[in-house]
């Protein structure tokens, strides 16, 4: 399944493009969100729980949740459910809080 | 309905909480607490957290001293099922000036003399920057650190102090609002509710906080108390990074990192902050606070903000407490901390009980009575935000 529309986004479809996950190389177009491009990849679980650490997925979609907070390029804490993707996007599961310290 | 009560406490953040909690453990008396929304509704719940010896007057560090002693002890002291967020994670108070930097010398000299284990040093620039090296150090000269300051999580410790005297045997009343409070001569004989009900008692303790000069008025004293709305932001959870709790007065900035990670920021603007019973919260003060924070930790600028909210601080003349006695017999007043009572409130809760008794204090607070306003004896606090 794939979200070609976004409650509160509006996105023109455009290229496809690569990105990686969790060092996985994925595709998915130009333009939509990294969420639904990792949705339509088969990833189900974004994040985890702050406590128990149970996986968390695709929720609210619309930034508010925050069960979909991801590191992509470095950063900590991006709510990949309205971030659109872009070429080459570096996403991967972040482990904790978000660690504000980390420069990768 | 008519009822009787040896003691009515008007207040539930954690100033009444402390006194019933400290009342019920002396006497087995009833005492009834009244709140009029529920408990750490105002400023209590409001505050930003934050516990320190790192004042500048002898009665703020006794307080606190003391405090900060009973917070250590208090899931014990008072049987709690958990601990109350003690986080002893140190305050780092910038100085920006030479006279800045001589005033804090002054402060831990005088925190030594009032208690020999105090820990406050003086910090040079490197040794900050070693501490919090995100931490922006332009035109900073030098600061002031305590390792033993800290934070205690304020719904924790009211409910902590609420629930051990419900134990002892305390009444607490939430949504019930006093209306009235009644005179007999010069002594106090009562208090009505919002819902008409008449409880007598010959003890009614004001510790309504910026409220509190609306209760003075109805048994005719003008309290010296003004409502200052001061504002606070909280920031998404981050893995623990930052050490102590910065402060700048130079500034009005504040900010520190919570045990659940979340990073609390205030900015004080007392010239311009409303002064009302005003507990809403403004967007201009989210692009203030932004400003001040991304100045002194630029790593910041991609935090997403969870909430913002307001608080009144119950403003005195100097700054400092209204604690004890007043011209009305059984009426006892806990109010007008100015914005740092949070965390003197586990001293001042036995004091008051003391006061209650008429034992004489464990820490002489005379210089905190209500009569200093006319006397002119004023003992202005300089290090608050
Ligand atoms: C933004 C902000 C940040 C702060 N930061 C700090 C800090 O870091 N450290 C610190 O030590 N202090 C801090 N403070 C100050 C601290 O919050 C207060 O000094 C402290 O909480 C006062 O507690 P209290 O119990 O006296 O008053 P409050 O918590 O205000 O409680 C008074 C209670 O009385 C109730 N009430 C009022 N009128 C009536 C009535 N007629 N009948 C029944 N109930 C009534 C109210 O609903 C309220 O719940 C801060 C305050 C604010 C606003």
């Amino acid at each position: 399944m794939r979200v070609i529309q976004h409650p509160i986004l509006h996105f023109q479809r455009g290229r496809e493009i690569k990105f990686t996950f969790n060092g996985r190389e994925l595709t998915g177009y130009e333009g939509e969100t990294i969420a639904a491009a990792l949705h339509a990849s088969g990833v189900r679980a974004l994040g985890h729980s702050p406590r128990l650490n149970r996986p968390r997925g695709f929720f609210c979609a619309t930034g508010n949740c925050s069960s979909c907070l991801m590191k992509v390029n470095g950063i900590a804490n991006v709510r990949v459910c309205i971030t659109p993707l872009q070429e080459g996007a570096v996403v991967e599961v972040q482990k904790g809080k978000g660690d504000i310290l980390a420069t990768d | 309905m008519n009822e009787l009560v040896d003691a009515v406490i008007i207040g539930g953040g954690i100033h009444g909480c402390a006194i019933a909690c400290s009342l019920a453990q002396k006497s087995r008396q009833k005492i009834l607490l009244l709140e009029k929304k529920y408990l750490a509704a105002g400023a209590t719940g409001r505050c930003a957290a934050g516990i320190r010896q790192q004042f500048g007057t002898e009665i703020n560090i006794r307080l606190a001293t003391a405090s900060i002693k009973k917070f250590e002890q208090l899931q014990d002291e008072l049987d709690y099922h958990r601990n109350v967020g003690l986080l002893q994670h140190g305050y780092l108070m910038l100085a920006y000036s030479q006279s800045e930097l001589k005033q804090y010398q002054e402060n831990a000299l005088l925190q030594k003399q009032i208690d020999a284990n105090n820990q406050t040093s003086l910090l040079g620039v490197d040794e900050i920057s070693e501490m919090v090296p995100q931490l922006n150090l332009k035109g900073v000269v030098g600061a002031s650190y305590n390792p033993k300051d800290g934070h205690v999580d304020p719904f924790l410790a009211t409910d902590a102090y609420a629930t051990a005297a419900r134990r002892r045997g305390v009444e607490i009343r939430t949504d019930t609002e006093v209306t009235d409070i009644l005179l007999q001569g010069e002594r106090v004989c009562g208090v009505v509710t919002h819902k008409g009900e008449i409880i007598h008692t010959p003890v009614v303790v004001n510790a309504a906080g910026a409220f509190g000069s609306i209760l003075g008025k109805k048994v005719g004293i003008d309290l010296p108390l003004y409502p200052e709305r001061h504002q606070l932001l909280v920031s998404e959870p981050l893995e623990m990074f930052l050490g102590p709790t910065i402060i700048s007065f130079f500034h009005g900035a504040c900010f520190k990192q919570t045990p659940q990670g979340s990073l609390i920021l205030g900015v004080g603007d007392p010239q311009h902050e409303i002064k009302a019973l005003n507990e809403r919260s403004s967007w201009q003060f989210l692009g203030d606070v932004a400003r001040k924070l991304t100045y002194h930790m630029p790593l910041l600028e991609n935090i997403s903000v969870i909430r913002q909210w307001a608080g009144l601080y119950d403003m005195t003349p100097d700054a400092q407490g209204i604690v004890g006695e007043t011209g009305i017999e059984g009426f006892y007043l806990d109010l007008g901390w100015s914005g740092h009572g949070f965390q003197l409130a586990p001293a001042i809760g036995q004091i008051m009980a003391e006061i209650i008794c008429g034992e004489k204090p464990f820490i002489d607070v005379r210089v905190l009575s209500l009569e200093r306003f006319a006397r002119g004896e004023l003992i202005p606090e300089p290090y608050c935000v």
